[in-house]
């Protein structure tokens, strides 16, 4: 697949920023677990988080292959909580590639100098949903390059917080199947994540909560080409965290 | 097949996906899809692969990077057909 390259001084801007944020790691990896644990009062279900933890370390020790790592969505503070059940602090500080790149709303995480910060800080690359197709090319481009270095990167498959609580197969964003069908071998994790509260969609989980985890991994491929082989790949692993979903709540 | 009937039966394909209807009735060549017509870019792909039935060609992925106006659409079906 001839894929755009990412320009040099694109590339060279993403790897300031990972010897910054890695630089700084221990300062903010174990600030922002504080945070979540003794500020606000979260905390993921020990059995999963350890089945969780142990199948992520066991895909980045057995493998080079890129790892990307595919998640539902339901509030805006997922990818902490995911970073967090997934690994242990002391993991990322030995195996900072292990810590994901996130993707988040422009609006959200960078719209002023202090969430700038965080975000360049937290391994973020913002990206405006909807906004022109070339610059939302360019974010692919940047997690295709990251992952092909050895980094792991967390998206949502579904392209947004889910409206209805559930995962939805039909909104499966194709720029995901863009991004492994780029990368020969990519695995993928995906991660069921959810609050014992969590109804549907929110801004952030309550405080106090407990989250149930659940991973899969896959190495979606598809027999189509072009355009339909990206939206395939996007609906298996839409589907494979449908699965998780369904798992989740039978287990309930 | 010329520019304005591949513009026609672009505007068609999108007919269902468009938000702004109002906007659709003066569609021309520089009207941007997700912008003017407020098309879900999430749907852009539905598009696309419903331009690759209806002219029976292959879009790949980097073409769509390229596509933000109904004169795009024509542009590259007509580099394909």
């Amino acid at each position: 697949m001839s894929e755009v390259r990412l320009p040099a001084r694109e590339r060279a801007a993403l790897l300031v920023q990972l010897g910054v944020s890695r630089l700084l790691s221990p300062v903010w990896i174990p600030f922002t677990g504080a945070i979540m644990w003794l500020g606000l009062g979260w905390r993921v279900a020990a059995a999963e988080r350890a089945v969780a933890r142990a199948e992520y370390r066991r895909l980045r020790r057995e493998s080079k292959a890129p790892i990307l790592i595919c998640a539902n969505h339901l509030t805006m503070f997922d990818s902490f909580v995911i970073g967090w059940a997934i690994g242990y602090d002391r993991d990322y500080l030995r195996d900072f590639g292990a810590l994901p790149w996130n993707t988040p709303e422009t609006v959200h995480f960078a719209s002023n100098w202090w969430k700038r910060v965080l975000a360049y800080l937290y391994k973020c690359v913002p990206v405006r949903r909807g906004s022109d197709r070339a610059e939302v090319a360019k974010v692919l481009a940047k997690v295709r390059f990251l992952l092909a270095r050895g980094q792991t990167a967390l998206v949502f498959p579904e392209g947004g917080r889910s409206r209805t609580g559930r995962i939805d197969v039909s909104a499966a964003a194709y720029g995901v199947g863009r991004i492994v069908t780029a990368l020969p071998g990519c695995r993928v994790l995906c991660v069921y994540l959810r609050g014992e509260s969590q109804k549907t969609w929110s801004d952030l989980p309550r405080r106090g909560e407990r989250f149930h985890v659940s991973v899969a991994c896959i190495e979606p491929k598809s027999d189509q080409r072009g355009l339909r082989a990206s939206l395939d790949v996007a609906r298996q692993i839409t589907a494979r965290l449908g699965e998780l979903e369904q798992r989740h709540f039978d287990g309930r | 097949m010329t520019a304005k009937e591949i513009q026609d039966r672009v505007v068609k394909i999108l007919t269902p996906y468009v938000k702004d209807e109002k906007a659709l009735a003066s569609a021309g060549p520089a009207t941007n899809i997700l912008e003017d017509l407020k098309v879900n870019s999430a749907r852009l792909v539905d598009v696309v692969l419903a331009f690759e039935d209806e002219f029976d060609i292959e879009i790949a992925d980097e073409d769509v990077d390229s596509v933000n106006t109904i004169g795009d659409c024509v542009a590259l079906i007509e580099q394909k057909v």
